[in-house]
């Protein structure tokens, strides 16, 4: 029953945080309010807008009782002023988008996927947590909501194609003092570097402990050496208890 | 702060506690898939969100027999929550049973000093298994092997002689970690 998979999320697993970002979506049925266990959903009536959770948003989509409303930040015109961005600035990532404030009382601050980052009013420059999967997943089922499909699929494509680069550019300073800014960067993306680069990271630490071992005892050593004269009787001291 | 900000924060207090469940269970979940060692099991929310999947799982049943269509659909999207939520509850709880098969003598002991504090590190049931497990591990070694050896080697948890027995989880392992914002 135990879990046979490694530590760290896989795709698939990011796939499906990915599915519970809040989508906007023009329903072309009704449907009543639900008590969902993820807390209640709103009773959709066409053709009043409505956020919902991406996963739901598929399923409507895929059965024909609603309409995908792309998030502002995926179409081509936004796509193209981040990926200029990108390129212009060689070694960060484009900034993620604006935060919701702090809730005042002592609940856990929000994060990703649980951040309107994707809805109808989210911020057009700026990519979210999610970008990735959330862009190919809608592309892959709701493509006739877009204007122009395949502008968008080839930005994306040749946006993941300059990030992933910076990634990569970074694993040259993973060594202990090294370090790079990763503001910004997606969690596909960590997910898929991750298990090469926390392996990095892990495979030096262990040399440096290794190295940092075989320092102290050749300095141990020299500081036994140090009481040159004893050193000697005490070998025979123990050839003699043997 | 400007008129968004207020506005958002309203929206913030008045969220539900299922949907505030559901994120802690998330977070729960990826910090227990992504973490080297196990982490303290969450017991009220656990307590929780097992009652509502119960609940919702008795209502699924109650409604199956109904065939009036526009219920069905309900019930799809209903039924589609309900495993979703079953995945990550499974997952969590595997990820969890996974750390405790590859270190249970470390994990036990952990356990067993984290009972002074608020928070125990495993569920009863979690203990129950990895008791039990360990007991039928240790029967079986000592009924095939271990009984031959002399009586001081027949340890499983010795710790003499510089090195452990005892397997620990590589807690300095490199993880990536997510800072929504820095204070």
């Amino acid at each position: 029953m135990a879990l046979p998979l490694p530590p760290g999320l896989t795709p698939p697993e990011i796939a499906f945080l990915c599915e519970m970002e809040l989508v906007t979506v023009i329903p072309r049925q009704r449907l009543e309010g639900l008590e969902l266990l993820g807390g209640p959903l709103k009773p959709l009536n066409p053709p009043q807008r409505s956020d919902i959770s991406l996963w739901l948003a598929l399923l409507l989509k895929r059965q024909r009782r609603a309409n995908i409303l792309p998030p502002p930040w995926l179409n081509t015109h936004s796509l193209t002023a981040i990926l200029d961005h990108e390129t212009e600035h060689g070694d960060t990532f484009s900034p993620p988008p604006r935060l919701p404030p702090q809730p005042s009382d002592n609940t856990l601050p929000i994060s990703p996927p649980f951040l309107p980052t994707s809805t109808a009013d989210a911020a057009p420059d700026a990519l979210p947590y999610h970008w990735l999967e959330l862009g190919e997943m809608l592309l892959e089922a709701a493509s006739d909501d877009f204007e122009e499909p395949d502008q968008v699929r080839k930005l994306l494509r040749g946006l993941r194609e300059v990030r992933m680069s910076k990634l990569r550019s970074g694993v040259e300073v993973l060594d202990a003092a090294g370090g790079i800014k990763m503001n910004g960067v997606g969690g596909m993306e960590v997910g898929e570097g991750r298990s090469f680069i926390t392996g990095v990271i892990d495979g030096l630490r262990k040399i440096g402990a290794s190295r940092e071992q075989q320092r102290k005892d050749r300095d141990a050593e020299e500081a036994e050496n140090g009481y040159s004269g004893t050193a000697g009787d005490y070998d025979d001291d123990e050839m003699d208890m043997q | 702060m400007d008129i968004d900000d207020l506005l958002a924060e309203v929206a913030v207090d008045s969220t539900p506690e299922e949907s505030r469940d559901l994120q802690e269970l998330t977070r729960a979940w990826v910090a227990e898939r992504t973490a080297p060692e196990i982490l303290n099991w969450p017991e009220e929310l656990m307590e929780r969100v097992l009652e509502r999947v119960r609940r919702q799982i008795e209502l699924v049943e109650d409604q199956t027999g109904n065939m009036d269509p526009k219920t069905n659909f309900k019930l799809i999207v209903i039924q589609t929550e309900l495993e979703r939520f079953k995945f990550l509850v499974r997952s969590f709880l595997r990820a969890r049973l996974n750390k405790i098969d590859q270190h249970p003598l470390h994990i036990r002991a952990q356990h067993t000093a984290s009972l002074d504090s608020t928070q125990p590190l495993l569920s009863p049931s979690e203990l129950q298994y990895l008791t039990s497990h360990q007991a039928l591990l240790s029967q079986h070694y000592s009924a095939s092997f271990l009984s031959q050896f002399p009586a001081s080697l027949q340890r499983l948890d010795d710790t003499t002689g510089g090195i452990s027995m005892v397997d620990k989880p590589d807690e300095d392992r490199a993880v990536f970690r997510q800072m929504p914002r820095i204070e």
